[in-house]
């Protein structure tokens, strides 16, 4: 072993050894669990794949994958414009630019059990403001939000994509840095409108950091799971319970571990195939 | 280099958890030698009655001190006390704070038996809870029960006749709405009745008092009436809506407290908090009074009848980990904690013991601030107590389905019928099949 190896080896090997036991192994163990009937005490019980068959017949798995998909499939654009937008106008040289930057980002520094809290007062049917001013502007039956089955997922929907959208924003910022000034001086001097030097030079500049966006994205939106805890607990009824709370559940509610590791492992799956296939997409279009 | 160092923080503290799972080993038993057993708890400073029982406990047993550990509070409780035991670093007594979570410990081998400690004990109802195959493996020290709390000044000024003990459910609901209505016309916003948003508040009473209602069966046709008088009440104003509650986070402490609403059906635990509560004054200072729980019909109203109810206990059992040396003082600790004079400790704070004696009642209502009427008393002492959570492999994952059928009853109903019927076929295929 050359001497470059071994100082190589003993930079990463105190850093791996953390990982290893704190990730690595977790996950391999998860893989096999996955395959047995374990209540945490005691020698798992070997069940081969009983646990993916149970899932099969299970109607609440279905259910917590059906709300996960329309959670990330209004979350995914939703933040990806609004994040988007915000870039484009705190790109510009305003007055106090700096202040609506921060104002941006605060939603995503706070704590988790604040804005529920807040946010589930606003979204109070009866005495909350955001329904009083639908009442204002002529609404007769404003929605129930987070009091009711058909709302919650909408609420928890707006309350996500305000919480992540001034992370993002930051993200697409230093994506419109990296442009040309030039591009746009000579876009303009082509008689390009804003629209046109929109589409035709923001949009492919950004198209690196579009793409890292929506992979983090998409693998946050599918594993979403603390917000909606503390907002909606997952009800009313089962109207927004998602995939990582129903592993919650099944885990460390009922003791159910090896369910819990196979819903895990479909989990991961999702947000692997979906990752390989953005990859793969973005591949093609750059070749 | 920098970032290395978390890491190695991380790998020896992993270690030293690991480290920590293997150590012990048997001491040699010596009845006199002192003794020192742990005991886990929640919330410490603001939990009194893990203090009060180690205190008791030394009182009369000098040579053995009760070691305090502090757990995390609510549901979280049994899910570092099951890694802790997995681990093998749990303490040597630990609560069964839920009956929820007795089958886990139990049926993963994480309680000694302690059948002997129990056959001393005399009747204590709620042993039943913690017997497997004839062998016990807890004892309960605490035994809080559902009953109804009132405010005796909101009834009057609604000129509203308070409970006296003959109240079935419907009862209940028409007092409620009057309740509303005299309160609205004397110009007060308390609305006649909270329940809080617990499952337990509706499902644990249809539960205890419905013939034959058998949570296990998923037959889940007894709750429908107890739902159709909830949504009565909310439908007409006579308690906050679930929607309301949840999104306003309404505590029943506040609500009953500061005179929000004139009825609260709570757990006999309330009973110390309202006291606190009134000396910190987080709680108004007005005439109140405990009735029992609305009934199921006449025939177990009254006070010469028994009114039934619902409640779990609480109760401590040893792991099985503990070294032989300290097993005889756990077991003492045990018998006391269920005993005659760990109840009258209890009671002096406010607490509701497993074994109820006139002595326990007596101290109870010794207290500062305890309502002196008969029926206050007799609601206390007098009921027969059915556990909301029945021992069995299939308890918490049918009361998880059963609380998200509550959540989607009382907020925008689909029919308290299509709602119970989709819990029937839930319990069915995701829970009693496996």
């Amino acid at each position: 072993m050359s001497r470059n190896t071994v100082a190589g080896w003993s930079f990463i090997l105190p850093n791996f050894l953390g990982f290893a036991a704190l990730t690595l192994l977790p996950v391999v163990v998860l893989f096999y669990v996955a395959f047995t009937n374990w209540n945490v005490f005691g020698v798992a019980e070997w069940t081969g794949t009983a646990n993916f068959r149970r899932m099969w017949d299970d109607a609440s798995f279905w259910t917590a994958l059906r709300n996960t998909v329309y959670y990330a499939v209004f979350h995914i654009p939703l933040t990806l414009a609004a994040a988007l937008g915000l870039a484009l106008l705190l790109n510009r040289k305003l007055r106090g630019v700096r202040f609506f930057r921060t104002v941006a980002f605060f939603p995503y520094i706070t704590s988790i059990v604040a804005i529920a809290v807040v946010w589930n007062q606003l979204f109070s049917p009866e005495y909350g403001p955001i329904n009083a001013l639908l009442g204002a502007v002529g609404v007769d039956d404003p929605p129930g939000w987070t009091a009711s089955s058909t709302w919650s997922m909408p609420a928890v929907i707006i309350v996500g994509t305000w919480r992540y959208m001034g992370y993002y924003m930051l993200l697409f910022l230093a994506g419109l840095q990296t442009i040309p000034a030039q591009l746009y001086e000579a876009a303009e001097t082509d008689g390009a409108s804003p629209w046109q030097r929109f589409v035709h030079v923001t949009l492919p500049g950004l198209r690196t950091t579009t793409f890292f966006v929506t992979v983090l994205l998409t693998i946050e939106s599918f594993k979403v799971f603390d917000l909606i805890l503390v907002m909606t607990g997952g009800g009313p009824g089962q109207s927004t319970l998602v995939l990582s709370q129903y592993i919650y559940q099944k885990g460390f509610e009922e003791n159910q571990f090896g369910y819990a590791s196979a819903v895990s492992i479909v989990l991961f799956a999702i947000c692997f195939g979906i990752t390989v296939i953005q990859f793969w997409v973005n591949k093609r279009r750059n070749s | 280099m920098k970032r290395a160092i978390p890491a190695v923080i991380s790998a020896a503290t992993a270690l030293t958890l690991v480290l920590a799972g293997c150590g012990g080993g048997d001491e040699p038993v010596d009845p006199n030698a002192p003794v020192t057993i742990t005991l886990a708890g929640w919330s410490l400073s603001s939990t009194p009655e893990f203090k009060t029982l180690a205190d008791g406990f030394k009182a009369t047993h000098p040579n053995v001190t009760v070691e305090l550990k502090e757990y995390a509070a609510g549901n979280d409780y049994d899910t570092q006390m099951i890694t802790d035991l997995a681990a093998g670093t749990a303490p040597d007594v630990y609560v069964m704070k839920t009956l929820k979570n007795f089958y886990t410990y139990q049926s993963g081998n994480q309680l000694l038996d302690v059948s002997d400690v129990t056959s001393g004990l005399g009747s204590v109802p709620a042993l039943a809870s913690y017997q497997v195959d004839g062998k016990a493996y807890a004892v309960p020290y605490r035994q809080d029960s559902w009953v109804l709390f009132y405010n005796k000044d909101l009834f009057a000024k609604a000129k509203v006749a308070p409970p006296d003990g003959s109240w079935t459910w419907d009862d209940y609901t028409d007092a409620a709405k009057r309740l509303h209505t005299g309160l609205k016309g004397a110009g007060s916003n308390a609305t006649g009745a909270y329940q809080h948003t617990f499952q337990s508040t509706v499902q644990g009473f249809a539960l205890a008092q419905t013939p034959n209602a058998d949570l296990l069966s998923g037959d889940f046709g007894y709750l429908k009436p107890y739902y159709e008088r909830s949504l009565d009440l909310q439908a007409t104003g006579a308690q906050p809506t679930f929607g309301t509650a949840k999104t306003n986070k309404l505590t029943y402490q506040a609500q009953f407290g500061k005179q929000q609403s004139a009825m609260l059906l709570m757990g006999t635990w309330y009973v110390a908090t309202l006291l606190n509560q009134r000396q910190s004054g987080d709680a108004d200072k007005f005439q109140w009074g405990i009735a029992p729980a609305p009934q199921f019909d006449k025939s177990t109203t009254g006070t010469s009848a028994t009114p039934v109810t619902f409640g779990d206990p609480t109760g401590l059992g040893i792991n099985p980990k503990i070294s032989k040396s300290k097993v005889a003082a756990a077991k003492e600790f045990l018998k006391y904690v269920a005993g005659p004079d760990a109840g009258k400790a209890l009671a002096g704070i406010g607490i509701t013991p497993a074994q109820a004696t006139d002595a326990v009642t007596a101290t109870l209502f010794g207290l500062d601030g305890v309502p002196q009427d008969d029926l206050s008393k007799f609601a206390y002492a007098k009921h027969t107590t059915k556990p909301e959570n029945p021992v069995s492999k299939h308890t918490a994952g049918l009361q998880n389905l059963l609380n998200e059928t509550h959540s989607a009853i009382l907020s925008d109903s689909k029919g308290v019928d299509a709602e119970l019927s989709k819990a029937q076929s839930r319990a069915k295929n995701e829970v009693l099949n496996q």
